[in-house]
C-alpha cells in the first residue's frame, strides 16, 4: 500500500488488488498515511495462490472493476477526504474496574485479558523505573509510527501488570523492535504470526526474577509474563497493529501473549548469549527475534553426540533458537563441545525442511541455516531431558537484535521495594 | 383524616429509620472509580490528501503493473497482462517488480528507477498476492 501511495503522490492513478480478507488492512494502511481514498479492489484469488486456473478466473472476473477503478471520475470525498477522527484524550475514561476493562476492550486496547487500570498514580509509579522523562520518545512504532513515549510505555506496562522494575527492559525491548535489522516491519504484520521473543541476560534477571529455570516459558512469573504482555500491548496501542486489520497473522500465535526467558548463566558451562554478542558479562541485555514455531523434543541418547543429533533433528533453519537445558549443556561441554562446535554440527546435520522436488526459488524455501549468525544457542530450563527450538526465517537482511538495558539511578532501591513480589506456593 | 396523616407519617419515619443505616453502609463501600489514561499513542500529523485524477480509458495508454514479492503476485500480473492485451491491443504494459520483502521503493536505492517508472505510466494496477 505504501508503494501505491507513492505512485498516487506522483500523480499516477492506482488500483490495488487485494484478497477480500486484506481489504480492511489496505484501507487502514492508506488512511494512516493520509490517503484514505486509494481505490482497493477485492480480488477473489486465494492468498499466495499457485493455481493458474484460479488466478485466471479471479483476474478475469476483476477486469470490469479494474477498469472502473482507473477510469471512473473521483467523488468529492476522494478529491478532498476528511481528516481522520480525533485521537482519544489523555484521560480516556473514568469508571469502576469492570467498566474500565469493558471500555478498554471495546476500544481494542487489550489482549482479551483483564487489565490493571492505568491511573495517573500507577503510571507515575511505573515511570520510577527509568530516569528518562515522561515525554521522551523512545521510538516511533510502526505501522502507524505511534510515539512510544516513556509515559505511553508505562501506561501499557501498568495495563499488563508489569512492575516498575520491568520498565528498563521494556524500553530496551522497544528499541530492539524498532532496530531496522529486526525487520519488525515485516514480522509485526505478517501472515506468519511471528511473535517477539526476548532473551534476557545479565544481573537484572535475578534482580527482577526473570525465570530461566523450570517452566521458564510457562505462565507464572510476573517478569516473564508481564514484560511480554506489555510489549504486545505496546505493539497494538502504540504501533497500531491490531489482528485482522494490520496484524494479518493467519492462524495467530499464543506466544504473542508473551515469549520472554532468561538465560541460565550460572548453570551454563559456556559464555552467555550477550557476551557472545559483544557485551560484558555484568551488562544487562535483551535479545530479540521473531519465531512462529516452538518445538520440544527429547534426545534418544543422552551422550553429547546424541544430544547434538537431537538438537539438529528438530530442524532449525536460518534464524532459530535452540534452548539447551543446563544438564545437556554440561554433558556437551564435558565432552569438549563448545557452542561453536555445537552450532556447526547442527548446521551441517539439520534436515532440509523442504523436499528436494519443491521449488526452492522462493524466499520461504530457505535451505537449513547456512549462516551460524542465524542460530542462537540459549541455556535455560529446569531438570529433565527436554530441549526446545524456536524457528523464524532469515534471508531478509534480518538478524538477532541485542540491546543494552539501562538502569535508573535508584535501581537498587527499586529492586528492594519490589523484591518480595514473588509467589509462595502452598503445600498440599 | 388526621389519624391517616399520623399513620402515614409514622410509616415514612419507620421506612427512613430502616433505610438510613443501609444507605450509610453503601456510602462507605462504593465501587472504586478509576480515572485512567489512554494507552493509544499520538502520531505526528499526516497531511490528508486526495487521490489522482483517473484516465478516460485504458485504450492506447501505458499501463503499469506493480508486482510484489508474494508468490501469487507474479502469476496474477501475468494474467492481468494477458487480459489487458486482449481488451486493449493498443495499450502498452510496463511492469515493475518489487521483490524484496516489505519495502517502500522510494526509501530504497531503487528510488529513482521506481519514480521514473511510476511517472512514466498512465495508470498502475498493483498485484500484491494477498
Amino acid at each position: 500500500m505504501y508503494n501505491a501511495i507513492s505512485i498516487e503522490d506522483f500523480g499516477t492513478p492506482v488500483v490495488l488488488l487485494a484478497n477480500p480478507g486484506f481489504v480492511k488492512d489496505a484501507h487502514s494502511a492508506a488512511s494512516s498515511k493520509g490517503m484514505p481514498g486509494i481505490r482497493v479492489l477485492p480480488l477473489n484469488v486465494a492468498c499466495e495462490s499457485t493455481v493458474a486456473a484460479e488466478i485466471e478466473a479471479g483476474t478475469t472476473a476483476a477486469m470490469p472493476g479494474i477498469v472502473e477503478a482507473l477510469t471512473k471520475p473521483l467523488t468529492e470525498e476522494e478529491k478532498n477526504p476528511k481528516p481522520a477522527a480525533a485521537e482519544p484524550r489523555r484521560i480516556a475514561f473514568k469508571g469502576d474496574y469492570e467498566d474500565v476493562n469493558r471500555f478498554f476492550y471495546r476500544n481494542g486496547w487489550t489482549d482479551g485479558l483483564p487489565i490493571f487500570p492505568p491511573t495517573e498514580e500507577a503510571v507515575k509509579e511505573m515511570m520510577t523505573g527509568t530516569d528518562l522523562p515522561p515525554d521522551h520518545v523512545v521510538a516511533k512504532v510502526i505501522p502507524r509510527l505511534g510515539k512510544a513515549t516513556v509515559e505511553k510505555i508505562a501506561i501499557n506496562a501498568v495495563m499488563a501488570g508489569a512492575l516498575p522494575t520491568h520498565m528498563p527492559v521494556l524500553i530496551a525491548a522497544v528499541q530492539a523492535l524498532m532496530d531496522q535489522r529486526s525487520r519488525f516491519d515485516t514480522f509485526e504484520v505478517s501472515t506468519g504470526s511471528w511473535a517477539p521473543f526476548f532473551a534476557i541476560n545479565g544481573p537484572i534477571r535475578n534482580d527482577i526474577r526473570v525465570n530461566y529455570s523450570s517452566g521458564a516459558l510457562s505462565p507464572g512469573d510476573i517478569a516473564n509474563a508481564a514484560i511480554g504482555r506489555a510489549v504486545g500491548l505496546i505493539v497494538k496501542n502504540i504501533g497500531g497493529a491490531r489482528k485482522g486489520i494490520e496484524d494479518m497473522g493467519v492462524i495467530g500465535n499464543p506466544s504473542k501473549y508473551s515469549l520472554v526467558i532468561g538465560e541460565s548463566e550460572e548453570e551454563s558451562p559456556w559464555e552467555p548469549l550477550h557476551v557472545e554478542r559483544g557485551f560484558a558479562k555484568e551488562e544487562n541485555t535483551v535479545t530479540l527475534f521473531f519465531p512462529n514455531s516452538f518445538v520440544q523434543s527429547v534426545p534418544r541418547e543422552t551422550s553429547a553426540e546424541g544430544i547434538a543429533k537431537s538438537l539438529a533433528a528438530m530442524g532449525p533453519w536460518n534464524m532459530s533458537c535452540l534452548i539447551v537445558i543446563p544438564s545437556h549443556a554440561k554433558v556437551l561441554s564435558d565432552a569438549g563441545w563448545t557452542k561453536k562446535k555445537l552450532r556447526d554440527f547442527v548446521l551441517q546435520n539439520a534436515p532440509n525442511p523442504f523436499p528436494s522436488n519443491q521449488d526452492t526459488s522462493q524466499i520461504l524455501s530457505q535451505p537449513p541455516a547456512a549462516d551460524s549468525d542465524g542460530l542462537m544457542i540459549l541455556v535455560a530450563g529446569g531438570p529433565g531431558a527436554w530441549m526446545a527450538m524456536l524457528r523464524s526465517v532469515g534471508g531478509i537482511e534480518n538478524g538477532f537484535i541485542t540491546k543494552k538495558i539501562e538502569l535508573p539511578r535508584n535501581w537498587d532501591k527499586l529492586v528492594a521495594k519490589y523484591r518480595n513480589v514473588v509467589p509462595v506456593y502452598r503445600g498440599y | 383524616m388526621s389519624v391517616v396523616r399520623l399513620s402515614l407519617g409514622a410509616a415514612i419515619l419507620a421506612i427512613l429509620a430502616i433505610q438510613l443505616p443501609c444507605t450509610e453502609t453503601f456510602a462507605q463501600n462504593p465501587e472504586p472509580q478509576y480515572e485512567v489514561l489512554s494507552p493509544w499513542a499520538e502520531v505526528d500529523p499526516v497531511p490528508v490528501r486526495g487521490i489522482s485524477s483517473r484516465i478516460q480509458s485504458l485504450a492506447g495508454r501505458k499501463i503499469g503493473l506493480f508486482v510484489n514479492y508474494k508468490r501469487a503476485a507474479t502469476p496474477i500480473a501475468a494474467a492481468l497482462e494477458k487480459k489487458l492485451k486482449s481488451m486493449y491491443p493498443d495499450a502498452e504494459i510496463s511492469s515493475f517488480y518489487s521483490l524484496e520483502w516489505n519495502v517502500t521503493e522510494v526509501e530504497t536505492s531503487d528510488r529513482d528507477r521506481f519514480t521514473a517508472w511510476a511517472k512514466g505510466v498512465d495508470a498502475v494496477i498493483m498485484s500484491v498476492g494477498d
